[in-house]
């Protein structure tokens, strides 16, 4: 006698669990919302986070990796001379791949608002004399008037590093902005926007040399130097940089390249990526939890389904499955929702900055796996709950 | 095709240390219309669900269909009653949010029929049914009488060997009612073998054959009295 065996087709086992979603629509949509969030966080702060790196790594670009940056230090301890010879751009000059060297001399004098101002409260400005070139060798630009050049350098003029200026509360020039250093008034020539290589200066009050003689104090030797080298031997550069700068002490001398920081930075994750990675952990699976608790609900209240479909031949496996993929399904649906919103969010964000816009595909496929591995997790139990119910209670029941 | 269709030997079925069938012995030939009537509490509907291979014996045999259920595995008895065997139930169990099509053709649905073929078969069968002008409702939307008939439509779409029903007309009306047992004896003439649990006197009174069932034991069997000592 032949066997008779009972079989369902793959697509007609989705289709039935698709079919119990949708005839709940409001149900599956609340607890799919669960997981789309925590998808979402997960998505955008990936997003974000790889946006972030982008758009330093644009400006890492414009701003160039070949500066390097020559500083007095504290050597070992010998004295307390923290400024560089005389002749240290000279030197520096004489390396033949350096491009341009831009000299800058930390002030001891104190930039005030007004002669009024209390001369105690500096807020943390500090008066730097500085050459033209300074500027360039920077890739800085103005965000109001002009910088110092060798013709207004002469007088007693000022440009403000960006932070310098919103402490000082001035945030245009006109031509009468001043500010007070050292018992008389400087005019105000421009403002300059933050200098991602050079974030100190962002605090600083610059003057030009010859008015820092002039008006303020006579030993002028450099403290810190910006040199631009070739960009292919730029390390060699900084190998020879220290002895060139103070033969007699090169130990004395520091030597970075300021755009390392920059890229350390991109290359970081920081700590609101985890932070918010984690709290997208806990919103999957709070998710997670909220889908199992509806899956067993369902169960409960389709008893009688589950009776029905085991009369019509269904065998446990059948039911199983059927509600094993009625949880993936929600869970997946819930991850594509999270997949698109964390997207929305990343363009926004984006947008919002002015950033790049750049979605790893790690993110979206990371989500999208979650989701189907929370899919499975939360959809075994209530499975196996149906599965295990015998067709004669739960048509009683029913 | 050779046996009856279905043939209990000395059913008794025990929950615990209460026995609710006490030895139970039943012959359904093909073409059969029995009612299974009895008291509340009798054991029929635990009868129906052992018969219809739901639920298993505490011991003797159910033979459907010329297979013996006690050496067939539990996806074997799934495969039975996927190909052998209709069910009709008092609260219908449809499928709320889905045409009354669809739900029909899930009676094919672990039988692998295609999607194609399930959805043509069931209208067929819901046409078979007085139900041709219904086809795309909600059965939520439908009188008691009418997803009466659409539980009956997919019980069937497989063409089973025989059908049992567990008080079909319970849940309805005396007209709806009237409406499923007139359907019932439409089933008759035409072949199909079936089994009804009834409370009502009219549904008992229409069927061909009636057996009592009192205390988990067959009292009476309308059969049996006419045939005399044929068995
Ligand atoms: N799972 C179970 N566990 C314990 N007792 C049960 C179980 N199922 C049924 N019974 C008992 O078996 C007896 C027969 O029940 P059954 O449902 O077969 O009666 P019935 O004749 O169908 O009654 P009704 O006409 O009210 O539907 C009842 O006393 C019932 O309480
Ligand atoms: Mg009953």
């Amino acid at each position: 006698m032949s066997r008779l065996r009972s079989r369902v087709r793959l697509v007609d086992q989705a289709r039935v669990s698709g079919v119990a979603l949708r005839s709940r629509k409001v149900r599956s949509v609340l607890s799919a919302l669960g997981i789309a969030i925590g998808v979402a966080t997960v998505v955008s702060v990936l997003g974000i986070s790889r946006s972030s790196q982008a758009d330093l790594l644009d400006q890492l670009d414009e701003l160039g990796t070949n500066l390097l940056q020559a500083e007095s230090g504290e050597g070992f301890g010998l004295g307390d001379d923290t400024t560089l010879p005389d002749t240290a751009a000279a030197g520096v000059r004489n390396i033949a791949p350096v491009q341009s060297v831009a000299m800058v001399t930390e002030l001891g004098e104190s930039v005030l608002r007004s002669s009024l101002a209390d001369p105690d409260q500096t807020q943390g400005i500090s008066l730097r004399a500085a050459e033209a070139s300074t500027l360039d060798a920077l890739a800085g630009t103005m965000a109001e008037g002009r910088f110092l050049d060798d013709a207004i350098g002469a007088y007693p003029t000022a440009v403000l590093g960006a932070v310098a200026a919103e402490r000082l509360g001035l945030t245009e020039v006109d031509g009468r902005t001043s500010v007070w250093i050292g018992g008389r008034s400087w005019l105000v020539v421009g403002i300059m926007d933050e200098l991602p290589l050079a974030p100190d200066l962002d605090r600083s009050v610059l003057v030009g040399y010859a008015a820092a003689e002039a008006y303020v104090e006579d030993d002028l030797a450099p403290t810190r130097l910006y040199v631009r080298a070739d960009a292919d031997v730029v390390d060699d550069v900084a190998s020879v940089l220290a002895a060139q700068a103070n033969p007699e002490a090169p130990e004395n001398v520091d030597v970075s390249r300021p755009s390392d920081a920059l890229e350390a930075k991109a290359a970081a994750e920081d700590a609101f990526t985890s932070l918010f990675l984690g709290l997208g952990a806990v919103a999957l699976v709070v998710g997670a939890v909220g889908t199992a608790n509806v899956m067993v609900m369902s169960v409960l209240e389709r008893r009688g389904e589950i009776g029905l479909r085991r009369a019509l031949g269904a065998t446990r496996g059948h039911i199983r499955v059927q509600f094993l993929v009625e949880a993936v399904l929600l869970s997946v649906g819930g991850g594509v929702l999270g997949v698109l919103g964390g997207a929305g969010v990343t363009r926004g964000y984006t947008v919002w900055n002015e950033q790049p816009y750049a979605l790893p595909a790690a993110a979206v496929g990371y989500g999208l796996l979650a989701a189907v591995g929370i899919g499975v997790l939360a959809g075994v139990y209530p499975a196996a709950r149906a599965a295990r119910l015998s067709p004669t209670e739960a048509l009683r029941s029913g | 095709m050779s046996g009856p269709v279905l043939d209990v030997r000395d059913v008794r079925k025990s929950y615990g240390d209460l026995e609710v069938l006490h030895g139970i012995s039943l012959t359904i030939g093909h073409g059969e219309q029995v009612a299974v009537v009895g008291p509340s509490g009798s054991g029929k509907s635990t009868l129906l669900h052992i018969v219809g291979t739901l639920d298993r014996p505490t011991s003797g045999t159910v033979v459907v269909d010329d297979r013996d259920t006690s050496e067939m595995s539990e996806a074997e008895l799934a495969g039975l009653r996927s190909h052998r065997i209709g069910f009709v139930f008092q609260s219908f169990h449809l499928l709320d949010g889905v045409s009354a099509t669809d739900n029909v053709a899930q009676g094919l649905l672990y039988r692998g029929v295609r999607r194609h073929e399930r959805t043509h078969r069931a209208r067929e069968a819901l046409r078979r049914v007085g139900l041709g002008h219904r086809l795309e409702h909600d059965p939520r939307l439908m009188s008691g009488g009418e997803r009466q008939r659409v539980a009956i439509a997919r019980a069937l779409l497989n063409r089973p060997a025989i059908v049992f029903a567990d008080e079909p007309t319970g849940n309805l009306d005396s007209r709806s009612g009237a409406e499923v047992l007139a359907l019932l004896g439409e089933l008759h003439a035409q072949g199909t073998t079936v089994v009804v649990i009834t409370h009502e006197h009219e549904v008992a009174a229409a069927m061909q054959r009636r057996v009592e069932i009192r205390d988990g034991l067959v009292h009476a069997d309308s059969l049996a009295s006419v045939a005399g000592g044929l068995r």
